[in-house]
């Protein structure tokens, strides 16, 4: 009876002292973590017990980067995912004509040069030469049109059919060139062919899919990046290993292999992560971010993301049809106060209706935060005693927390917006419709990474709500004229002065209350080099290595 | 069984047709035209009447065993479910043991040593596991277990060791539970006459628990076991999230919100089924227990 005494004290202790403990765990996560570190990479390679012995196999289990990833990719078919994570997990796999640079440039990869006729209708493309897929098909022009071919086709049902709707005809001129002619003048049709949606694949499956039906594209990846694919087990993870036949040696693989993860909860990555059994962890939240860049184990890298949060306005009612209203109302808002705010100081001021690492962007200058500013306009504009309104927000935390801060900021300038959260998909479609449209929490990210893409489906008249993003009714002729020509401009630098003039009057006109952008996080240990993450929300580990 | 299958089957239908959402545009993507969307429409069979799609349904489980196709992978829904079912089970059979072991021995002794200060402990332990969020109790055992001590790997699967953390999580809920059905269940035995006869012929007290009272204490605290078991079997939605374990939980989520109805239906019965199962093992377990309950 004793024995069973202690026993029952012992397993209530355990289960008392192990809730205390936990109670007490988030005061000493800021330990150093090199011990655990140390530890937990002996237990890494789990899956094959023999290696746990022997020294010299752990060496090699440490060339393997490793990413965990917000979510599991949708597919392993570059012309099938509209998503950033599953383009970050198939970007060591695949490449395009072109690419994008970190402040979203084009620049050629698999093309070797590439021109634009003079009235942006067509663009012929010089190939690489000597570059073959990894089921050793070579790469040449008739890839380029197969591949475009496949996706314009209606039958194939591929997510970014509509992304290129702006192909007419791809033609084959010789084995290393190749022309695309668009519907209209559209002088942006290079930044669409250089998003990774315009990737290459293999001719062979693209054949394959053709000749059965039911082989799936979304699990066979063939393309002509540093690494190939190996598996991809549901849930768990997908791998990749060097593809011997890189054309680019000097951007040739360097691990020995990458695997990604998929943990959808942040917390997990980030405890992942301390454990030494993740390099890298992507979506970082910004609670989090100061404290994993004061560990020395750590690098947090932030860069501005293409998102710009912004508050539209419904301009069809009289109350903000007076654009002094309108500047009053930036004027109002404190930038910096919501940033510190709602995300611990990771992001920018918005300086103009896109984000800095948009090709294409033109800084403009800030409304700075001046209440008083913002007071007297409002009475210049016979609204002394401010106005009500409604300020509509997606449900979500983030999005709810702006329109709370934003809410409370224009507040103190007389105006009472009255906050009101919906699911995201109601939101969409009550401004679509126009459901009693008033003031929103709106995020715009330019698919293509360029200025057109920013500003057209906002600003532009034909871009009018249900047919695109214009839900406020914002409408100045100007703006619309500018866009155009700029559209059908091939000159880079003309088309881009007539985008710096466009950017310029909206900034002036305040559709919008131009809020911020927010960071893009993602944290690495210090032992991986050379990865990259684009403002496009995609991570780049091509060329990292591991010491 | 069969008849409440054929229910659960209609429900499952009907309720995943009812809901608001469109299954063209997430086969289809946002941007196809009218007419596109028409013929699309037709070649699914979503314009036939709901009737007629029930039966052509129910007719491939029961024909070929087949439960359609994934709208999302485009794979097939009984591949996908088997793949994830294997994970569910073992996270739910490790769960069962923490939380069978753990209970039972907490609950009996909180009764067998009533109103003592282990009793007290034992109650009060129970109370504060059953209160705690799976959420933050995995989260705490993955701070203290995988990144401080590095004894366990935080997340993933693959091995034992990779099963312990998360099934702990999910088990001590049930443990607490457990713990207080077994801990009431044998006081009121403790009650009974034969038990007042056992002690005066002199008998040990652990003899008397563990032989007389055990046996028909333990019939409500095997049905509860059976129903929370019938419940972790239905997929662990945040510790599967938490822990990044690909079970059913999790797929069920995913394609709740992708409009998956095929993924769903299938786990909708799947779901019935299991709980079905669960039941009846349960129920013949009451006659091994006590061999007076039979069935006629």
């Amino acid at each position: 009876m004793k024995k069973n005494r202690r026993l029952v004290t012992g397993l209530s202790c355990m289960l008392v002292v192990g809730m205390l403990a936990a109670c007490s765990a988030p005061a000493e996560q800021a330990k150093p973590s090199t011990n655990t570190a140390g530890t937990s990479n002996t237990t890494a390679p789990a899956n094959s017990p023999a290696t746990a012995a022997t020294q010299p196999e752990k060496k090699a289990v440490d060339k393997t980067i490793t990413l965990a990833v917000e979510a599991e990719p949708v597919s392993l078919d570059p012309q099938n995912v509209t998503d950033g994570n599953s383009i970050t997990v198939q970007r060591s796999m695949y490449e395009g004509l072109l690419t994008f640079t970190d402040n979203m440039q084009p620049v050629p990869v698999l093309a070797t040069e590439y021109q634009l006729n003079a009235n942006a209708t067509e663009i012929t493309f010089t190939l690489r030469e000597g570059v073959t897929f990894h089921d050793g098909s070579p790469f040449n022009a008739e890839v380029v049109k197969a591949n475009l071919d496949f996706v314009l086709d209606e039958k194939n049902g591929m997510a970014r059919r509509s992304f290129f709707s702006f192909i007419k005809e791809v033609v084959v001129k010789d084995p290393t060139h190749v022309t695309i002619i668009a519907n209209a003048p559209n002088s942006t049709m290079i930044s669409y062919l250089a998003h990774p949606a315009a990737s290459m694949k293999s001719l062979e499956v693209l054949k394959k899919k053709k000749a059965d039906p039911t082989f799936n594209l979304d699990r066979n990846p063939v393309g002509t990046g540093p690494y190939q694919f190996v598996e991809w087990k549901e849930n768990q993870h997908v791998k990749v290993t060097p593809f011997a036949n890189y054309w680019n040696k000097e951007q040739a693989a360097k691990a020995e292999s990458i695997v990604y993860k998929p943990v959808v909860e942040a917390s997990t990555r980030i405890n992942m992560l301390k454990a030494g059994e993740t390099d890298i962890i992507t979506k970082l939240p910004t609670l989090n971010a100061k404290e994993i860049a004061e560990d020395k184990n750590f690098n947090v890298y932030k860069a501005p993301s293409l998102n710009v949060y912004y508050v539209g306005m419904n301009l069809k009612l009289k109350k903000y049809q007076d654009k002094k209203v309108r500047q009053a109302m930036n004027y109002a808002v404190n930038k910096d106060e919501l940033i510190g705010g709602v995300l611990d100081g990771y992001g920018t001021v918005a300086d103009s209706a896109i984000a800095p690492n948009t090709y294409g962007y033109s800084q403009q200058k800030v409304y700075e935060y001046n209440p008083d500013q913002a007071k007297k306009m409002l009475e210049e504009a016979g609204l002394k005693d401010g106005f009500e309104a409604t300020l509509w927000t997606r449900n979500s935390s983030e999005f709810i927390a702006i329109a709370e801060n934003v809410a409370m900021q224009l507040g103190k300038v007389g105006i009472k917006a009255k906050v009101q959260a919906y699911e995201s998909g109601t939101l969409f479609n009550m401004l679509d419709h126009e459901k009693g449209t008033d003031l929103w929490i709106g995020r715009w990210s330019p698919g293509t990474g360029e200025v057109d893409y920013g500003i057209r489906p906002n600003f532009h008249t034909k871009s009018f709500a249900p047919d695109n993003n214009n839900s406020g009714f914002y409408s100045n002729t100007q703006v619309d004229k500018l866009l155009d020509e700029a559209i059908m401009t091939a000159n880079k630098d003309e088309a881009m002065k007539k985008y710096a003039e466009v950017q310029k009057i909206i900034y002036d006109d305040a559709p919008w209350v131009f809020l911020h952008v927010p960071d893009l996080i993602v944290a690495k240990t210090i032992s991986v080099n050379g990865v990259m993450v684009l403002p496009s929300d995609t991570v780049i580990v091509n060329t990292a290595e591991k010491q | 069984m069969v008849p409440m299958l054929i229910v659960v089957s209609i429900i499952a239908f009907l309720f995943v047709h009812l809901t608001p959402g469109d299954p063209i545009r997430v086969l289809y993507g946002n941007e196809i035209d009218a007419e596109t969307y028409q013929k699309l429409k037709e070649k699914e069979g979503f314009n036939d009447p709901l009737y007629l799609q029930y039966t052509r349904y129910v007719g491939k489980i029961v024909t070929q065993g087949d439960f359609g196709i994934s709208y999302r992978t485009k794979s097939n829904v009984s591949d996908e479910i088997l793949r994830r079912f294997s994970y569910t089970l073992f996270l739910t059979l490790a769960s069962m043991v923490w939380a069978v072991v753990i209970g039972l021995i907490v609950g009996i002794l909180s009764a067998v040593k009533r109103n003592s200060l282990l009793d007290r402990l034992g109650m009060v332990s129970a109370i504060t596991a059953l209160s705690i969020p799976e959420f933050w109790f995995g989260l705490m055992l993955m701070q203290i277990f995988a990144v401080q001590l590095g004894w366990f790997p935080t997340s993933g699967s693959g091995t034992i060791s990779h099963l312990i953390l998360p099934s702990l999580t999910l088990g001590l809920g049930v443990a607490a539970i457990i713990a207080r059905f077994t801990r009431s269940s044998i006081l009121e035995v403790l009650r009974e006459d034969y038990v007042r006869t056992a002690r005066a012929k002199g008998q040990n007290q652990w003899v008397i628990v563990l032989t007389h009272v055990l046996r028909s204490a333990l019939i409500p605290v095997v049905t509860m076991t059976g129903l929370q078991f019938g419940f972790l079997l239905g997929g662990a939605v945040v510790v599967e999230q938490v822990f990044a374990w690909p079970g059913l939980g999790s797929y069920l989520i995913d394609s709740i919100l992708t409009r998956d109805y095929p993924v769903i239906q299938a786990l909708i019965l799947l779901f019935s089924v299991q709980f079905l199962v669960v039941n009846l093992l349960v129920d013949i377990s009451y006659g091994l227990l006590n061999p007076q309950i039979r069935y006629e």
